[in-house]
């Protein structure tokens, strides 16, 4: 009996283009096609970046930076103009956008470098910079670390004889390997910063948009009291609903998570936090996989309670959906709250339900899941799932929720 | 065989409700104990006004309320205690009865038939006997959306029947029908009251009862003030007709004005 109500309701959902196409395709497309712009789009802009020549002002440069600076110009990819007439209109043309970085010299520079030993205090080279301009930081940047490091070293080696003379040590000149990180850690590590908030709310919206016309939906259509007719127990008929719903729950969250998989060649480092590791090296266990896959079904079985009961209780699809934004809201800022937790989260707060579940999947993606968090978050969800479906099945019992009588 | 005794159904109303209705108090009596019997092979109708209380006696007959007092058994099951052995003997049609518009009548009645544990043979050699009766046969794989508002009323109750009960509820059986449709399901009716089925059902349109009913209960304002065959009621009021009847019982009974 209860699979018979269990195909029907897939059968609903299934067998309607219109639906097929608004629960699993649409939003897996979506996701596809906005990372992949994402992606693209930022990879665009870091090149372009790149790529930019920046529009450098230098005011009172010493000969000594002069020559440095034309022996070196050709791997910079700067314009570097000296001393124009006016140092206020630059300082606006980098408010503006139109200088990326404005460089002044002290007066006097290569004097009193040659006078270092007599002198209180060094010389000092000002820079003037827009961190809200998209090319003005990276400038600052390239001229400091690169140009100016190269400089000052210059000079040293000039005042010790050599210009070994003025480094104690180097830092990883020739060691390749100096990245001794395990690769399927680093990419599960980037991976937890997003993806269980992403598992998370993709669940929920997948189980939502069905659910509510599942149950409040029937209500208001009338279909329901023909289903009440039967004498088929109306735990049965509630069961089968939610056992429904949670595989078309489950459908809609693969088929966006594959999205999310596939677009992830395209998005690079932004979902990997950062990094440039590609998905095929990260391997779990197959016990990894079936944690996985048991705390993305308990979270499921809770968060499809939460919706029937909200349609039971609702008389329309509309005034349902009215009830389900709150809780929408709260597993989204479950969810997102995730994100920004550092170290290891104390066991008390897997038995919260949603955060619990999320954290769950984060700390699994760090291969960090202790047995006892596993465990506590399951049990949790599975005693809030129980309550809820004898919440549900009560009141499909209940004649004034029902009939609305 | 339905039994009926003191059967007495209390709503408790919500804030808006007795605001809406203009009544300070909390309860409302829609029923107030009433009894009767309905026998196999006969038709038994229960006649008032809208609002006396006619659709919630056969929505507890059919399981869908509780009685607040009195008992109600079918086939000799109780409709609390055995809700399950009630709803597997009876049929409930009322023109309300709605269907998923996405599946054909054909997936429908299946899946109705299932719900009644029968098996697919059944369910086969059932549909077609309903579908022909009722002339749904070449539109059995379109889907409900399609069918006209006759042709989805006529599956309606095709899909309460399909399980061929023993009890046939049916709540304002001509309302909303079209006319063709109409005589198609007092026939039905008829039909299944000569196999030796009860048929009960509940209207307010006289002509309806005095063509169908063999034996009729009058409730007004959730009172049975009369009940017998037809020849019994008129005779009692000094009328000829059952409308008249009807009207010179509602006089006795209600003190306004007509």
């Amino acid at each position: 009996m209860l699979w018979v109500i269990v195909k029907k309701e897939l059968k609903r959902v299934f067998s309607d283009r219109r639906l097929v196409f608004s629960a699993f395709i649409l939003p897996a497309v979506g996701i596809y096609i906005l990372y992949s712009l994402m992606g693209t789009m930022m990879g665009e802009m870091f090149e372009d970046r790149d790529q930019h020549q920046s529009i450098v002002h230098v005011y009172k440069a010493p000969t000594s930076f002069l020559d440095y600076y034309e022996n070196h110009k050709d791997d910079l990819g700067m314009m570097m103009t000296f001393d124009q007439a006016d140092f206020e209109a630059d300082l606006i043309g980098v408010k503006d956008g139109n200088v990326d970085l404005v460089v002044m010299f002290e007066e006097g520079f290569d004097q009193k470098i040659l006078e270092y030993q007599t002198l209180e205090q060094v010389p000092e080279i000002k820079t003037y910079y827009n961190p809200s301009e998209d090319y003005s930081y990276p400038a600052r940047n390239k001229f400091v670390m690169q140009l100016l490091e190269g400089y000052e070293l210059a000079m040293l080696g000039e005042r010790f004889g050599h210009e070994n003379y003025a480094k104690a040590f180097m830092v990883d000149v020739t060691n390749d390997e100096s990245e001794v990180m395990d690769e399927s850690k680093a990419m599960g590590i980037g991976l937890s910063l997003i993806l269980p908030m992403l598992i998370a709310i993709l669940l929920f919206a997948g189980a939502m948009g069905i659910g509510l016309d599942t149950i409040a939906g029937e209500k208001e259509r009338g279909t329901m009291a023909t289903l009440l007719m039967t004498p088929v127990n109306r735990e049965t008929i509630a069961m089968g609903k939610l056992i429904g719903l949670a595989i078309v729950a489950f459908v809609s969250a693969a088929c966006s998570f594959i999205a999310i998989m596939a677009s992830l060649p395209n998005v690079g480092g932004m979902l990997s936090g950062g990094r440039d590791i590609s998905i095929t090296s990260l391997s779990f266990t197959v016990f990894q996989y079936v944690q996985l896959l048991i705390i993305m079904l308990v979270l499921v079985g809770m968060y499809v309670g939460l919706i029937c009961i909200t349609s039971v209780r609702a008389k329309s699809i509309k005034e349902a959906g009215t009830y389900v934004s709150p809780i929408y809201m709260i597993v989204m800022f479950a969810s997102f709250s995730t994100m920004f937790t550092t170290g290891e989260p104390a066991l008390i707060q897997f038995a919260i339900p949603i955060l619990g579940n999320v954290l769950a999947i984060k700390q699994l993606f760090m291969f960090q899941l202790g047995m006892d968090a596993f465990l506590l978050s399951t049990i949790v969800s599975i005693v809030i799932t129980g309550i809820l479906i004898l919440m549900i099945t009560r009141s499909f019992n209940n004649e004034k929720v029902m009939l609305n009588a | 065989m339905i039994k009926v005794t003191n059967f007495t159904k209390v709503y408790r109303l919500t804030k808006k409700q007795m605001k809406e209705q203009k009544v300070n108090d909390h309860k409302k009596i829609a029923v107030d104990n009433i009894s009767f019997i309905a026998n196999k092979g006969e038709i038994f109708g229960l006649l008032g006004p809208n609002g006396a209380g006619k659709t919630t006696t056969l929505r507890t007959i059919a399981t869908l309320l509780k009685p607040t007092m009195g008992e109600i058994s079918v086939e000799g099951y109780d409709v609390v205690k055995d809700a399950k052995a009630v709803r597997s003997s009876i049929g409930f049609l009322t023109n309300e009865l709605k269907m998923e518009t996405h599946f054909t009548p054909d997936y429908t009645m299946k899946f109705f038939g299932q719900l009644h544990g029968l098996d697919l043979e059944t369910i086969k050699t059932r549909t077609n006997e309903l579908f022909e009766y009722f002339g749904i046969t070449e539109f059995r794989n379109k889907k409900i959306g399609e069918l006209s508002t006759g042709m989805t009323q006529k599956l309606a109750i095709a899909v309460s029947l399909v399980h061929d009960p023993e009890v046939v509820i049916f709540d304002e059986p001509t309302n909303g029908l079209d006319i063709i449709t109409a005589k198609a399901v007092t026939e039905y009716l008829q039909g299944l009251k000569d196999k030796g089925k009860l048929v009960i059902i509940s209207t307010h349109i006289m002509t309806v009862a005095e063509k169908l009913c063999d034996r009729v209960a009058v409730i007004i304002n959730g009172k049975k003030v009369a009940d017998g065959d037809i020849p019994s009621i008129t005779t009692m009021t000094g009328t000829t007709n059952l409308e008249d009847a009807f009207f010179a019982l509602y006089k006795d009974n209600v003190k306004e004005v007509l």
